[in-house]
């Protein structure tokens, strides 16, 4: 009996994942791959980017309480979005400090989705709502010193 | 038993999440590109008369975005309202940047998770590319039909099917990459899906040359070539991912007829007996009227028709080489077995 209510719940959001269909979604879904359980606030130095598809990954060098270095990947977007954002390899130097604020991977990996990613001086990363949100460069017209 | 039980609950609360994709969808980026700004909606404008190429057919050649957040299905809201005011349309834009704007008051759940992609990592622009509530335009209503009766007794046994299109979109779960979906494989999104917006790599290159006509797709890749030549179909029993095209010129339209699909792919619940109509009309220098006729008896009560406006871009096509490091796919299966471990 359990099994048929089941079932049917199943079927009836099968039907409604029909009906909602869109045109428009991500390659891949990030709440199956990070754990919403699990925010995580990292402050690190990044020593790479990898502009790698599907994704763009930015490796990122983080101190633990003891002093010690570990590293931390975090996912980014589609490497084709970035540049015509006029993001590109100089964008985000290795060295440079940044505060990543996300959700650690459910496989318990060092990895990350960087949900809000922000310089030390506070400016947010990769927000595009005004401007390109791309690290100042002068490139963007909405830039904000 | 009641671990696979679980299972199927977990299965079924993906599916939920899923259906709430449209709404983590709807944000946008912030840059336009001058087709867009340049562009009228498809339509409005006065009689063109396409350039020809020197073999003397219509020239649809170049690079093209179909990028827009007008709505696929027409929203309720607009129920008997076909073309939006300039007010409307306006309003409309609003909304979708201040849908977008990060505001990180769901902190701590899938949703928040999922809205790691903001507008930033979007491409779908802000602006409305035509002045029509939906993409939908027939039936009259802008909705996408029923199912029929039979298609929607597959659609609750697709749980079940075997691991061919993949389910994760469809929350079968995560055991292996074959449950995952065909665009989280990095495979296909099908078609018309190849052909339909999407959240970014919207551009599209059209070559002709006599007797084909090329179609590059950026997102995910791939490349279709289509014979205008008046060459048969295909033997029916060939069947591909991408179906098999044929097309030909009615006055200054291109009409590609698309059948041999497979049962691998899934269109809205439509797979190996889709037949697919498109219409590709260059209305000015800068549009293409693109146009799909969905048909397939087995599965809508109806053929349903969509019109999504290819605008012409000063952008390059870039490579998506989507296998280079899919590294989103090792993460959804590794942190499965790793919850399972719990």
């Amino acid at each position: 009996m359990r099994y048929q209510r089941v079932t049917f719940m199943i079927a009836a959001s099968a039907l409604a994942a029909l009906a909602a269909a869109v045109p428009v979604r991500a390659h891949h879904a990030f709440a199956a791959e990070f754990d919403s359980n699990q925010p995580i606030t990292l402050r690190g130095s990044v020593t790479r980017v990898e502009w790698i598809n599907p994704h763009t990954w930015i490796h990122l060098d983080v101190k633990d309480a003891s002093g010690k270095v570990i590293e931390w990947m975090i996912e980014g977007g589609t490497p084709n979005t970035l540049l015509r954002r006029g993001v590109d390899k100089n964008s985000l130097p290795a060295g440079t400090e940044i505060v990543v604020e996300g959700y650690r991977a459910k496989n318990g990996t060092n990895r990350a989705n960087g949900r809000d990613l922000t310089l030390p001086n506070g400016r947010k990363l990769f927000l595009g709502s005004s401007g390109t949100g791309a690290p100042a460069d002068g490139k963007d017209p909405g830039e904000t010193k | 038993m009641t671990r696979w039980i679980e299972r199927r609950w977990v299965a079924a609360a993906a599916l939920v999440a899923f259906a709430s994709i449209p709404a983590m969808s709807t944000t946008v980026a912030a840059q336009q590109q001058t087709a867009e700004q340049r562009a009228k909606a498809p339509g409005k404008t006065k009689a063109w008369t396409p350039t020809r190429t020197p073999w003397g057919e219509p020239d649809l050649q170049g690079i093209y975005s179909n990028r827009t957040i007008t709505p696929f299905e027409r929203p309720d809201e607009f129920a008997g309202k076909a073309t939006l005011t300039d007010a409307e349309t306006a309003e409309l834009e609003r909304r979708v940047v201040d849908r977008s704007a990060d505001k990180r008051e769901a902190k701590g759940t899938e949703a928040d998770v999922s809205r790691a992609y903001n507008e930033f990592w979007w491409d779908r622009g802000t602006k409305v590319t035509t002045n029509r509530s939906s993409l939908v335009i027939d039936p009259p209503d802008g909705k996408v039909p029923p199912l029929t009766a039979e298609a929607q007794r597959r659609a609750l046994d697709e749980w079940k099917q075997p691991a061919l299109r993949g389910g994760g979109a469809n929350g079968r779960g995560a055991d292996t990459y074959l449950d995952r979906s065909l665009f989280e494989r990095c495979i296909t999104r099908g078609m018309p899906g190849a052909m339909s917006p999407s959240a970014y790599n919207n551009n599209y290159r059209i070559v002709q040359s006599p007797g084909y006509v090329v179609v590059a797709i950026e997102m995910l890749g791939g490349t279709r070539i289509i014979p205008t030549d008046g060459r048969a179909h295909v033997n029916p029993g060939l069947r591909q991912w991408m179906g098999d095209s044929r097309g030909h010129w009615e006055n200054n339209t291109l009409v590609v007829e698309t059948t041999n699909f497979t049962n691998k792919t899934l269109y809205r619940g439509a797979a190996e007996n889709l037949r697919l109509i498109e219409r590709f009309t260059r209305v000015d220098a800068d549009a293409i009227d693109y146009r799909f006729t969905v048909e397939d008896a087995t599965t809508f009560t109806r053929p349903w028709t969509v019109a999504v406006p290819y605008l012409r871009t000063d952008e390059q096509m870039f490579e998506y080489a989507c296998h280079e490091g899919n590294y989103g796919m090792e993460g959804i299966l590794s942190g499965a077995r790793f919850e399972e471990g719990k």
